[in-house]
């Protein structure tokens, strides 16, 4: 396929649906398939068909929309009226009301469980109100599994941009410009990273998807990659053609095989279409994508420890320097990126990074994807602008903690961040203000804590979660993990005293200062910044023992 | 200078440190001038007395080693672990690898050379083994350890006549640390 | 030769580019403690004991796979490492049973020697004291995993140097051991060529000819890297 034919392709799949009136999705996402909404799909689809309306209305299974613990969701467009907890039984009388009648029905609609009044029109709800796409766009709006609908949607003329309008230069210049950051949790400048790998001379270069999220509570990258793989799979040639590689790679996790699946199938698409493989869009450039699956080992999500995970061997990390960019897989220069990195390129590359940089802070650019969890109203998957308060998360889009109850802590990070307690709910989500804090933004997850949370506790659950996820190679970690892991147990369990306590802040500040990969560097996170923000609790545990 | 008083203690050990100690052989003489030692395996007397250096052979591995510990730490100046058992358990230590109950059973039930009954003894004036072999310092507040298996009767002389000086010795820098 | 220039503990020296932190150390004698390195084969950086303090890079870097580089400013023996070094020294101590008295390896042991000289006289951790297992099922030799510090010499000296790949590691963390072949007794092994080069490689008392008790053992990783230099040269 040519770049012509392309844009006639993305012309008929547009106008294929603009012949519809309606359009419904059913969310599709892993966590709304486990609440059963497969099933109502196909009772959707034979309910419209029973009806007669398939040519007025289109039906489709979609990505994830956001409040998943209020799956099954059903969204109807062009209303935006979104249904929640939508089951077989109740679908005939939506279908009747909502299509028909006009008249949605309320005690349905999303929320309507604890809004005083929802919202017809989602959009309007603060849920959605106060949130920003990029990454997520058109997550919950197309067929991931189905490559028109996310041409029809503008997708791959971000590609087909970079390949006949921008040299490579000019295209790493506009990531540069983007200031886009990594968003896999480290925040190293997407652009310069790009410019790193570009610059050094080899005969072959790799691309590679770090899609191994394993921070407990965390799942952005399984909800990108199921909701619209093909945005991740655009990036990630757009990116091979800027660094000049030929290969990637996209390692993701064994536990998530939807997004493996979804995955697989937007790459046999798009190589049908000619978007991936030999002479892409008829240029002289050629990228292939090879699926790697992880075996469910917390370290390889490390970049050292996934590279050596795709060579075949055991995966742990290695020193760095070199760094990927220089010596990375099979030792040829590798560029490295997170999934949501890479879905955050096709936007940059269609509106200029310029644009891009506008939203978010001066130093942390863009917007950022949250998972919120814990004992959050709504909990789910969010988007926001670099910048955005916690307390407008947690409050305004998450609609405050569970029960009534008091925030007391948020966990940033998972088990390599930090907490975040109450006197700090209006501190910016950035990189840095979260550093100042002593946590880190991470990967995006975001576990809310209430007052029945117990920091120590919370502190030994993620030093036990390191320790058991430590690769055993150096000892700071191997061994350091376990030692404070064992302290804090014993503060747990009111036997600890203050000796224990004064070892195990040092050992924590020698873990994470010596320790070989990031995962023990910052395994020590957790312990410090609730012995930081919540010291009280954990000299209480040991007053009671005096 | 009025004279120290020294005591020293065989807990869960093999006695070699004492042995060791007695391998300072005439240098007996210069402790003798500045310390007199008031309790020991190889001097009368049961109990404990305030003393200004107790030396501590043998890891904690009972009730009534733990309590002799207690009353040791209430009495001395200055507590000394003496020897690779007191400071990191060594060879008494070696059965914390395994549950107490399989090791009492391999030494009265399963062993060959026992008769017919095969009961772990339980008499109430016997000790209480505990669960898991500790050294002295997860125990009670140690000033000073000497390692070694046994330690050598040059390290333990130079210890103490450190201290019976009111010198603080430093093993590393004299470069006497030795384990086993 | 190409030379730069490069500080180590204020001392000014002109070395070699493609050479480590390590080796340019060991060349000056400067001493770098090290556990899991073995001259002539690849490096780790795993112990991190050979951490150094590089002026302008905020993280601390193993000498051991750090190459040298132009004006770079070294410092190797600064309060901070020292206190790092204990500690390490400590937590290996900790981690298995390392019963010095019992040991065959005892006063030949590398282990030892490092805890002499971080001047280390007691473990302020608790001891983990872990079930290990002992493997004495190969005719000459014994794996000791009580007294492994998981230096993985063993894997890389089998593996880079006679070829067999027999050793290798299973499990993660603390639970973390060596294993032969997958994890099959030693003595049934298919690829041991019985070379004994990892009995060399050893710096503790975890594996052992069969025919010495306490005490008795002796160690010469240095014919590893002589080997390997023979070989090099022979290239």
């Amino acid at each position: 396929m040519n770049r012509q034919e392309l844009q006639a392709l993305a012309g008929k799949a547009k106008g294929k649906h603009e012949q519809f009136k309606h359009k419904i999705c059913v969310c599709c996402g892993a966590s709304c398939i486990s609440s059963g909404s497969e099933e109502v799909l196909k009772k959707l689809q034979e309910e419209i068909k029973t009806r007669g309306l398939e040519n007025e209305v289109e039906v489709i299974p979609s990505g994830c929309m956001g409040p998943c613990n209020q799956g099954p969701l059903m969204k109807y467009l062009p209303e935006q009226t979104i249904y929640q907890k939508v089951d077989c039984n109740n679908i005939t009388a939506i279908v009747q009301s909502q299509l028909i009648e006009k008249k949605p029905i309320e005690e349905l609609l999303l929320f309507a469980d604890s809004r005083e009044k929802p919202f017809v029109n989602s959009n309007e709800d603060p849920f959605f109100k106060r949130q920003m796409k990029i990454a997520l766009k058109d997550c919950g709006d197309i067929n991931p599994e189905n490559i028109e609908d996310y041409l029809a949607a503008g997708g791959y003329r971000a590609l087909e941009k970079a390949f006949f309008l921008l040299s490579p230069e000019e295209v790493i210049a506009e990531v540069k410009q983007s200031r886009m950051r990594g968003r896999g949790g480290a925040g190293y400048p997407t652009g310069l990273k790009w410019e790193t790998v570009y610059k050094y001379v080899s005969d072959q270069k790799y691309v590679i998807c770090n899609g191994d999220e394993g921070d407990p509570g965390a799942f952005m990258d399984r909800s990108v990659l199921e909701g619209n793989p093909h945005r991740v799979l655009e990036g990630m040639v757009i990116a091979g053609y800027a660094v000049g590689s030929s290969k990637g790679y996209a390692y993701i996790r064994g536990e998530y095989p939807l997004a493996i699946k979804r995955f697989e199938l937007a790459i046999k698409q798009a190589t049908k279409l000619g978007l991936l493989g030999k002479n892409i869009l008829g240029s002289n450039f050629s990228f292939d994508i090879e699926v790697r699956i992880g075996a469910g080992a917390f370290v390889c999500g490390e970049e050292t420890a996934l590279i050596a995970s795709i060579e075949g061997k055991r995966g742990t990390p290695r020193p760095r320097p070199p760094f990927p960019a220089e010596a990375g897989l099979w030792g040829k220069p590798t560029l490295i990126n997170n999934v949501e990195t890479f879905a955050g390129i096709a936007p940059i590359i269609t509106n200029g990074g310029e644009w891009y940089s506008e939203t978010g802070t001066p130093k942390s650019a863009g917007t950022k994807v949250f998972a919120l969890a814990g004992k959050i109203k709504y909990s789910g998957l969010i988007e926001v602008p670099m910048g955005t308060t916690l307390r407008e998360i947690v409050f305004d889009i998450g609609g405050g903690v569970q029960n009534g109850g008091d925030f007391k802590a948020a966990q940033t990070g998972g088990p390599s961040g930090g907490c975040i307690p109450a006197e700090h709910l209006d501190v910016k989500m950035d990189y840095e203000s979260l550093i100042s804090l002593g946590s880190i933004m991470g990967s995006g997850g975001l576990i809310i804590m209430d007052k029945s949370s117990d920091m120590v506790d919370v502190a030994r659950y993620f030093m036990e979660f390191c320790m058991d996820e430590s690769c055993g190679k150096c000892v700071p970690c191997r061994v350091g993990t376990k030692m404070m892991h064992d302290l804090l147990q014993k503060i747990c369990d009111n036997k600890g005293t203050q000796i224990d306590l004064d070892r195990l802040e040092e050992l924590a500040v020698y873990v994470k200062e010596t320790s070989l990969c990031g995962l023990g560097a910052s395994a020590p996170n957790p312990l410090l910044s609730t012995l930081r923000h919540f010291r009280k609790e954990y000299e209480n545990r040991i007053m009671n023992h005096q | 200078m009025s004279k120290k008083k020294l005591g020293t203690v065989w807990l869960g050990g093999c006695s070699g440190c004492h042995m060791s100690l007695l391998d300072i052989d005439e240098r007996i003489l210069e402790v003798a001038k500045l310390a007199d030692i008031v309790k020991s395996p190889v001097v009368d007397g049961k109990e404990m007395p305030e003393v200004d250096i107790a030396l501590v052979e043998g890891a904690i591995t009972s009730d009534e080693h733990y309590r002799e510990l207690l009353h040791i730490r209430k009495q001395a100046k200055t507590l000394i672990a003496f020897g690779d058992c007191a400071v990191m358990t060594n060879v008494t230590g070696m059965r914390n690898y395994f549950n107490l109950k399989d090791v009492l059973d391999t030494a009265y039930v399963n062993a060959i050379s026992n008769d017919k009954e095969g009961k772990v003894p339980d008499h109430p004036s016997l000790l209480k083994l505990n669960e898991k072999v500790l050294p002295l310092q997860e125990v009670v507040k140690v000033d000073f350890v000497i390692p070694g298996c046994p330690p050598d009767a040059d390290t333990i002389f130079y210890v103490l006549f450190e201290f019976l000086n009111d010198r603080l010795p430093d093993l590393g820098k004299a470069k006497k640390l030795k384990y086993g | 030769m190409n030379t730069i220039p490069i500080t180590i503990n204020d001392k000014k020296l002109d070395v070699d580019p493609a050479k480590t932190i390590l080796e340019v150390c060991r060349e000056n004698d400067i001493e770098i403690l090290t556990m899991c390195h073995l001259k002539g084969i690849i490096d780790i950086g795993a112990c991190r004991l050979c951490l150094v303090e590089i002026e302008g890079i905020n993280k601390l870097l193993s000498a051991c796979t750090t190459k040298v580089a132009a004006n770079m400013v070294v410092k190797t023996s600064t309060e901070r490492i020292k206190k790092y070094q204990r500690i390490t020294a400590e937590l290996f101590f900790a981690e298995r049973n390392h019963v010095c008295s019992v040991c065959v390896a005892n006063g030949k042991c590398e282990l030892q020697q490092l805890g002499y000289k971080v001047e280390m006289d007691h473990i302020r951790y608790p001891h983990l004291f872990p079930h290990c297992e002992v493997d004495t099922s190969h005719p000459w030799y014994v794996m000791d995993h009580n007294r492994c510090i998981m230096c993985t010499r063993c894997v890389r000296v089998c593996n880079e140097v006679e070829g067999a790949h027999n050793w290798d590691v299973m499990n993660r963390g603390h639970q973390v051991r060596i294993i032969s072949d997958f994890n099959t007794p030693w003595g049934e092994s298919i690829t041991c060529t019985s070379c004994g080069k990892c009995l060399h490689a050893c710096p503790t008392g975890a594996i052992w000819p069969k025919a010495i008790v306490q005490g008795q053992l002796e160690k010469k990783p240095e014919i590893i890297s002589e080997l390997m230099e023979k070989r090099k040269m022979k290239l």
